[in-house]
């Protein structure tokens, strides 16, 4: 596999032929394919994607929470050189929240309505033994709280009383809480209305700088990714087909699938044109596609993507490709 | 979350007096009057009679010996029990109804107890073989024959193992030269409970101010403390072997009565369970790296209860019910066991008293369980 | 760009033809009411499928239909091969054996009771006993819980909440208590006890179900389409809304006939009711005698009261099975 970046020394995650499949009734899901990619220290990168691209099972298996029906087939994830594939759960769960954490999608939900916000945080904290009294454990949280934008004195309130943007933001200060290296962010702003979704990104943006994190930031919504991200990662069915900086897949994508998705977008500024849409459906996983996955929608396929799958190619400033006939355009206005 | 309160205390008000005056209307509607086996001895005469039945108010209009029983219902007066001629109605009442409500309470909690955990674990572990097994003993002991069962019980674990007494309240041989009576001991024995469960509670909900370490210790302390307090005393008072003696014929109808309500609780919990297990917060808690005790518990158990708590409002008749029925095999004199001899012959006063206070019962018992479930759910507390 | 093209579809052949004016437009021959029927069988069979599915189902019907045949051989046993005077269940003596209770011989499988009477010919004619007490109180029970909560449904306002309330008094009401009452106020016979038995189950717990049903149907297009063409209420009421309304009740039937059989059992075992012959008199007979713990005559309890427990649980695992098909909530998931 072609190395994705020469500067070892403040790589934090490397993620290696990773390989995940659920089994259903139906047969084996192939979920997560092959998948490759790294993250250094305060870098953000965003997992792009359609609806059931893997991106959010690529997350999940971040973690290690996968249900009783998924198992990582194959590969590697080293987060500061310790591989969680490997990890019995009890170590895992030593690992989970304090190295790396997540905010989930609709995260309304991720809180428990029967307890305080507060009190949960408090768990998060006292879980893995980062406060020693009670009044160390409120101070921490008060901290989170005004890190993160939301009234202290919100912290002995329930979920319920808390409206949209505010459950996020207290979600956000929940996988903030333990000092993670990482933060897996999925769809933060998905469910909160434009406005709410504008001031959030900034904030998060702001908070990442601040604290130095590194954040994978996953979202079907590219303008959103594009702010967020120094790095852009584009998945389809499973497998990663574009990696590279942001600006440069976002102005020259060289995946026709990604150039597709670009261009799905109206422009303001520029001359007014069709809006060209991706014929076709994203691939059954139980039986995806031979070879490169996207060639049956793909209007470039040739007989030879139908037989082998193409590697990930550093196509030169470490932006990559997985596919035998990348495009060569432009987007710049 | 107290006017709520307030609020429920006032329906439950007023269904008890609709219920009163359902109660009088049944009453009233039977054939002939009510105090007409009473007055049915040969040796009156029809001027006695006659007498005797106005003094019984029985010759007045109905609207008016309803008011007044109505009034002396309030003030407590039930009338005079024929079966336990002189003594008054409420006075049976008074001195059967601990025993019922003891009876009932530890089944209730028990039963709910052993269902919750049961089911709890049961959804944790979702094994074929447990799951069938415990579904199939769990309905068995849902349908199967109340008395038959009973009988049964008393057939393996008196009989047989000789473990138990066959049934009643004492063991004449044990109290025959008792300094107390065993209303005295029974009356003690509650209030001990009583008393050691409430500095339970409040002990436990102290221990949440103290540090995390600290709290583990500190309850196990707490229990212990009220545990020795509790046996303490009464092995010191000298009466403790009657109080045991209690306990002992107590054993066999609280455990028939858990046994047969745990499988409606456990099935409801384990599909509850189920259900509340899909949810996001319990993928957020095990992303937050907490052991699995820790999830199942205190996240999921948690919401699962509380559709099991609202069931546990049309459980309160069919535990009431399935109480008369186990006082009855195990000659347990509480308020059941009164009931049904008085309806055997036909001590009306008696009767009504018994649905009187079985009804005060199930009310209190559903006003309870709507204040827990406010309670439980933060969610109707603070809208 | 190039566009792959895709061969559209062929649309579907309509599968109504708008006739031509003048022409013969084929009419359908067969009766509205054999259509009916037809259907009818059909869906039927689908549900009888899918009740097969759970073994817990067979399994009960299994144990009702071994009573019912249990309770149709009876009549035939008493009138050609056992001689009434010894055999009738309510009358007969064996006076050849000299000791009563006698326990299980050749003459008499399961021994005699305490009166001289043949136990076996006691536990059939009970079954007969059990079978029309519960199918009656079953009957008024659904009637009653259907009407009204269809009446609930529809009309709503004061109809509704009179009922409703009634019924949430009458959930609270411990049956066993009740039924003791007026057993010691009136005399209470077979065919009384079964109307009681209904009454309180037609107007309790089983309303507010079927009204919840009756809701969701009230609800549903073909409704509105119905009181456009012009139906009234009762039209409505009675031909769309309780049709509907039918599987849920008929589920409610089996879970009445196992309350009905139980409370009948018990009340017997009192000694309340005014009843020639069941199952709980036969315990109560026992009870009597003095023999109720007495486990050397065995044959006096343990029949009676398996046969109770049995059939009540055989209903209720009917009921249970049955549950799965009517209520599309728990359907296999």
């Amino acid at each position: 596999m072609a190395e994705l970046s020469t500067n070892q020394n403040d790589i934090l995650l490397k993620v290696e032929n990773l390989t995940m499949h659920y089994t259903t009734r139906a047969g084996e899901v192939s979920a997560v394919d092959n998948v490759s990619f790294e993250l250094r220290r305060g870098e953000s990168m965003g997992l792009v994607g359609e609806s059931g691209c893997g991106k959010t099972s690529v997350a999940t298996t971040l973690l290690r929470l996968l249900p009783e029906n998924a198992v990582i087939k194959s590969g590697h994830i080293y987060l500061d050189g310790l591989d969680l594939v490997d990890l019995n759960e009890e170590k895992m769960r030593q690992v989970r929240w304090k190295k790396i954490s997540m905010v989930f999608q609709a995260a309304m939900n991720a809180l428990n309505p029967v307890y305080k916000v507060g009190d949960q945080i408090i768990e998060a904290l006292e879980n893995h033994n980062e406060v020693k009294t009670n009044q160390e454990a409120r101070r921490r949280v008060e901290d989170l709280f005004r890190l993160v934008g939301l009234d202290p004195a919100m912290i002995d309130r329930y979920p319920h009383e808390y409206s949209g943007g505010m459950r996020q933001r207290a979600v956000i200060a929940m996988a903030l809480a333990c000092h993670p290296d990482v933060i897996v962010a999925d769809e933060p702003t998905t469910a909160l209305d434009v406005i709410v979704q504008d001031n959030l990104l900034r904030e998060m943006i702001e908070l990442q700088k601040q604290l130095n994190m590194s954040m994978i930031y996953i979202s079907h919504d590219i303008a959103v990714i594009a702010e967020v991200s120094d790095r852009i990662g584009v998945m389809y069915a499973g497998r990663l087909v574009e990696w590279g900086a942001s600006d440069q897949v976002f102005k020259r994508p060289l995946h026709p699938y990604t150039y597709g998705l670009m261009s799905a977008f109206p422009s303001i500024v520029g001359p007014k044109r069709e809006l060209t849409t991706l014929p076709g459906e994203p691939p059954d996983l139980l039986n995806p596609p031979t070879g490169c996955r996207f060639h049956p929608r793909c209007p470039y396929a040739t007989e030879s993507c139908a037989r082998e799958a193409p590697p990930l190619r550093d196509m030169g400033n470490g932006h990559f490709v997985a596919c035998e006939h990348p495009m060569e355009v432009s987007l710049e206005l | 979350m107290r006017r709520f309160i307030v609020r429920r205390i006032g329906q439950n008000i007023l269904t008890f007096f609709l219920f009163l005056t359902l109660v009088y209307v049944l009453v009233d509607a039977q054939p002939g009057d009510f105090a007409d086996i009473y007055l049915a001895d040969p040796r009156l005469t029809p001027t006695q009679r006659a007498q005797l039945r106005e003094s019984l108010g029985l010759d007045r209009p109905v609207l008016e010996r309803y008011l007044q029983w109505l009034r002396n219902a309030v003030r407590g007066d039930l009338g005079v029990s024929f079966s336990n001629y002189p003594r008054p109605v409420i006075d049976v009442i008074l001195e059967r109804a601990p025993r019922t409500i003891v009876l009932f309470l530890t089944a209730t909690i028990m039963s709910y107890y052993v269902g919750f955990l049961a089911g709890k674990v049961l959804a944790w572990k979702r094994g074929g073989f447990m799951e069938y097994a415990t579904t199939i003993v769990g309905v068995g002991l849902y349908t199967v024959f109340l008395p038959w069962f009973g009988l049964m019980m008393i057939w393996f674990f008196a009989f047989t193992l000789g473990l138990f007494p066959i049934g009643k309240f004492v063991d004449p041989v044990v109290w025959r030269r008792a300094p107390v009576d065993a209303n005295f001991v029974f009356h003690r024995m509650i209030f001990s409970a009583f008393l050691g469960s409430t500095i339970l509670l409040l002990w436990t909900s102290f221990s949440r101010r103290l540090n995390p370490d600290q709290r583990r210790p500190a309850r196990l302390i707490g229990f212990l403390v009220v545990l020795v307090g509790i046996v303490g005393y009464w092995i010191v008072s000298g009466i403790g072997r009657y109080a045991w003696d209690i306990l002992h014929h107590l054993v066999l109808p609280i455990l028939t009565l858990t046994l047969v309500n745990f499988a409606g609780t456990m099935l409801l919990t384990r599909n509850s369970m189920l259900e509340t297990l899909r949810e996001d917060y319990i993928m957020a808690a095990r992303a937050k790296g907490l052991p699995d005790k820790t999830i199942r518990d205190k996240h999921a158990a948690r919401n699962a209860m509380l559709p099991v708590v609202t069931a546990f409002v049309l459980a309160v008749a069919f535990v009431l019910d399935g109480g008369v029925i186990t006082e009855t095999i195990f000659s347990w004199p509480g308020m059941g066991l009164t009931l049904l001899e008085a309806a055997v012959v036909q001590d009306i006063p008696m009767v009504i008293g018994a649905l009187v206070f079985t009804g005060i019962l199930a009310l209190t018992a559903h006003l309870v369980a709507d204040v827990l479930y406010a309670f439980l759910d933060p969610r109707i507390r603070y809208s | 760009m190039a566009e792959i093209a895709k061969p559209s579809p062929q649309p579907p052949a309509p599968d109504f033809i708008i006739p031509e004016p003048g022409s013969h437009v084929p009419v359908i021959e067969t009766p509205l009411w054999k259509i009916r029927l037809r259907l009818f069988l059909r869906s039927a069979r689908t549900n009888f499928q899918l009740f097969a599915e759970n073994p817990i189902g067979l399994f009960g019907l299994g144990i009702i239909l071994f009573f019912a045949l249990m309770a149709l051989i009876h009549p035939y046993l008493m009138d050609n091969v056992w001689d009434r005077n010894i055999y009738d269940p309510v009358i007969g003596i064996d006076q050849s054996i000299p000791y009563h209770p006698a326990p299980p011989s050749a003459d008499h499988w399961l021994g005699t009771d305490p009166l001289g009477r043949d136990v076996l010919s006691q536990l059939m004619f009970g079954t007969r006993a059990a079978f029309v007490l519960g199918i009656l109180a079953a009957i008024v029970t659904v009637t009653i819980a259907t009407t009204v909560g269809a009446l609930s449904a529809y009309y709503g306002g004061i109809v509704d909440t009179i009922f409703m309330r009634l019924a949430d008094l009458i959930i609270m009401t411990p049956t066993v208590t009740i039924l003791i009452v007026m057993a010691a106020l009136f005399n209470v016979g077979f065919v009384h006890l079964a109307i009681i038995i209904g009454l309180l189950g037609g107007f309790g717990g089983a309303t507010i179900i079927i009204k919840s049903q009756a809701l969701t149907i009230k609800v549903r297009a073909y409704i509105e389409a119905a009181r456009v063409a012009g139906g009234g209420d009762v039209h409505i009421i009675l031909r769309h809304i309780i049709p509907n309304l039918l599987p849920l009740s008929f589920l409610y039937m089996m879970f009445t006939v196992t309350t009905a059989i139980a409370l009948e059992a018990v009340l017997s075992f009192f000694g309340l009711l005014n009843i020639r012959m069941s199952w709980g008199l036969m315990i109560y007979t026992t009870q009597r005698a003095g023999y109720l713990l007495d486990m050397s005559k065995w044959w006096l309890v343990f029949p009676a009261g398996l046969a109770i427990t049995m059939l009540c649980a055989a209903f209720y695992l009917v009921g249970r099975a049955m549950d799965e098909v009517v209520n599309p909530r728990l359907r296999k998931r």
